[in-house]
């Protein structure tokens, strides 16, 4: 055995770790920032969803109490959603049928795209849809 | 003994280690945000069912009395539309609508004042209360602690005005 040199570890590629914080940093970030952003996303989506929904119902009442499809019941919509931080302009809006009668079912539905973007996951747009039924309070 | 004191790659691993935790964590706060907006429904299903029932008056004795009195079907009017609203979220019920609307203790308190025997409110105009149990869909808490259905109870009382 005389003569052999014992193996020894590569120290270079040991000892050089420059570099190595910064990738780790970039694995972590690639790994948390999409969770972080994902609670935000959806929460915010969760939160329109709310709003949408209270919207729907007011819209409701306030459409069986005048008779149904009346320009005041989409200006109570636009003004709701308006203060609910949605732009009315991307909600539309259904009121089925569009005159209600005394004790007659009306419905009134709310549809918006919410768009989500996670990083370096994906982009996409979540659809929330939002709907109450009233009953017509206007004997014709 | 360098290798124990080596912590190259440290971070790397135990970001990936938690990684399962932190995935654990994102899915139940979403299914809690999703157990919020399904209770909101389920509330304001009660809500209007409630609202609607109370606002069909008795037109006959209010023209002869001057005084606000319930329809005689209020609380059949408020279990209708108690099922009819909930209906509109088939996918957050773990139960049919009909079901949750059939098992829920809907009353119409006609004259007042009157007493609610379930919670003891003294209602000094004719109301008309609502109370359900309503079973609701968490997969989610399902499968993080076995819950897969989470019942939201819910109370609406309507008077006339």
């Amino acid at each position: 055995m005389k003569g052999l040199r014992p193996l020894r570890p590569p120290r270079v590629a040991q000892l050089d770790d420059r570099g190595l914080a910064t990738l780790e940093t970039t694995l972590a970030i690639v790994v948390l920032v999409p969770i972080l952003f994902s609670i935000l996303e959806f929460g915010a989506a969760l939160e329109r969803w709310l709003g949408q929904d209270a919207v729907a119902v007011q819209a409701a009442r306030y459409a069986g109490e005048v008779g149904g499809d009346r320009p005041e019941v989409r200006a109570l919509i636009g003004d709701q959603l308006r203060l609910s931080g949605i732009d009315p302009a991307r909600v539309s809006v259904s009121i089925v049928p569009p005159t209600v009668g005394w004790r007659e079912p009306v419905q009134v539905s709310l549809v918006s795209d919410y768009p989500i973007a996670i990083p370096f996951l994906f982009s996409t747009t979540l659809p929330l849809r939002s709907s109450a039924i009233s009953r017509g309070e206007v004997n014709r | 003994m360098k290798l124990l004191h080596d912590d190259a790659g440290s971070v790397a691993l135990t970001t990936i280690a938690l990684l399962p935790l932190f995935l654990v964590v994102l899915a139940g706060v979403l299914q809690l945000g999703a157990l919020r907006v399904s209770a909101a429904r389920v509330r304001a299903a009660a809500d209007l069912a409630a609202l609607v029932a109370v606002n069909d008056q008795d037109d006959a004795e209010l023209a002869r009395t001057g005084t606000l009195r319930l329809a005689a079907d209020a609380a059949d009017v408020a279990r209708d539309f108690f099922a009819r609203n909930l209906d509109l979220s088939p996918s957050l019920l773990a139960s049919s609508a009909t079901d949750v609307a059939r098992a829920a203790d809907v009353a119409a308190f006609a004259t007042a004042p009157s007493v609610d025997p379930r919670t003891g409110a003294r209602y000094d105009r004719p109301a008309v209360r609502i109370a359900a149990s309503v079973p609701l869909r968490t997969p989610v808490l399902g499968a993080l602690v076995f819950q897969p259905v989470t019942t939201v109870s819910v109370l609406a009382v309507s008077s006339p005005r």
